[in-house]
């Protein structure tokens, strides 16, 4: 018998966190994407710098044409430069709003800053760190537990070995498939992505062949 | 709640949350998880269905948009060895790190894994494979 959490704490927890992540950024979260991200920093520093400009410069055209729509009392060209309130349509001067709302829009369709993927990757660390505390399953330990001796391997090199592997094939195969049980799982699935479900499908499927394989088989 | 900052805030709230609750419902337990593959015990794949199920119903009432992605040619191959390193370690990508937030050093192992597998598929994908898999979670 285990202490973990009931299955359903356990759906209302994941799907908390997918959803006020979702309604937060406007964007879906996936572990593999953030790992992938982070290990390439030096190229995706260099995404971001470019991004970043690009962004400017739709900013400054959205500023230009709500600068000159108004002294020429031409229509608004864009959403950003329509009037902030119900009266006056068209009406130029300075109550215009900035063009935030475009900048807005472009900026939801550039992925998450870096940092927040580095914040993300550390903060699942503190929080399963803060999980094995305070439910006393915190131990300091050199195997994977009576489970994986009994399925896997009881020896420490085949061990070492079955994991680095394993962790290859995780690695590859989430970039390869374009995301995990998060990125696919959770928010794709969660969105009816045919994608994530074909994904999800595919993923879950083989773990449990392959599961099936190492219990009954190997 | 779009500027760097406050995605960074949303990040890390998010981030402990779900290592909180990952290593909460047992996904970092390797015999836990080989008994839900198995079928054996159904506790954590209801968690996980659940998720999705109550995931599915708020999104379509919050209307919330989709991602752009397509079924691309690495989406079947990819979750197939994906499928077959999660059960033979027991990780994918975010349970390691829970792993090794509960004492598990030899998830250290597997981080590494990732890793070297994360770096190869992009370079042999940028050399070999030019396979357009966009991403599901940027």
């Amino acid at each position: 018998m285990n202490d973990y959490w009931p299955w359903w704490a356990g759906a209302a927890g994941l799907a908390l966190v997918t959803i006020n992540y979702a309604i937060a950024t406007d964007r879906s979260f996936g572990v593999s994407g953030a790992w992938d991200r982070v290990l390439h920093w030096r190229t995706e520093r260099r995404v971001e710098r470019a991004n970043a400009q690009v962004t400017d410069d739709a900013v400054l055209i959205e500023a230009l044409a709500a600068a000159t729509a108004g002294p020429l009392g031409a229509p608004p060209l864009t959403p950003a430069a329509r009037p902030s309130g119900s009266g006056g349509a068209g009406t130029p001067g300075p109550d215009r709003q900035p063009p935030a709302e475009a900048s807005s829009s472009m900026a939801r369709l550039l992925p998450a800053p870096l940092v927040s993927q580095v914040g993300l990757l550390l903060s699942i660390l503190v929080g399963g760190w803060v999980a094995a505390v305070t439910s006393g399953r915190f131990q300091l330990r050199l195997d994977m537990g009576e489970g994986f001796r009994q399925i896997v391997t009881d020896k420490p090199t085949e061990m070492v070995a079955a994991l680095f592997v394993g962790g290859v094939l995780v690695g590859f195969g989430t970039r390869l498939a374009g995301g995990c049980s998060s990125g696919h799982g959770l928010n794709g699935c969660g969105r009816l992505q045919p994608v994530s479900i074909v994904a999800t499908a595919v993923f879950f499927g083989t773990a449990v062949l392959v599961s099936f394989l190492l219990w009954k088989v190997i | 709640m779009r500027t760097r900052g406050a995605i960074l805030i949303v990040n890390i709230i998010t981030g402990l949350a779900l290592g909180f609750t990952v290593a909460n419902i047992g996904f970092g337990d390797y015999a836990e998880l080989n008994r839900m593959f198995t079928f054996q015990d159904l506790r954590m794949f209801l968690s996980f269905a659940g998720a999705v199920a109550i995931i599915v119903v708020a999104f379509a009432v919050l209307r919330v948009r989709r991602v752009p992605g397509r079924i691309h040619a690495g989406v079947v191959p990819g979750a197939v060895l994906f499928g077959t390193g999660w059960a033979i370690s027991g990780g994918c990508p975010a349970i390691p790190i829970v792993q090794v937030a509960s004492g598990c050093m030899p998830a250290l192992v597997t981080l590494a894994g990732i890793a070297v597998g994360i770096r190869l598929c992009r370079w042999a994908n940028t050399r070999y494979l030019r396979i357009d898999s966009g991403s599901c979670a940027r």
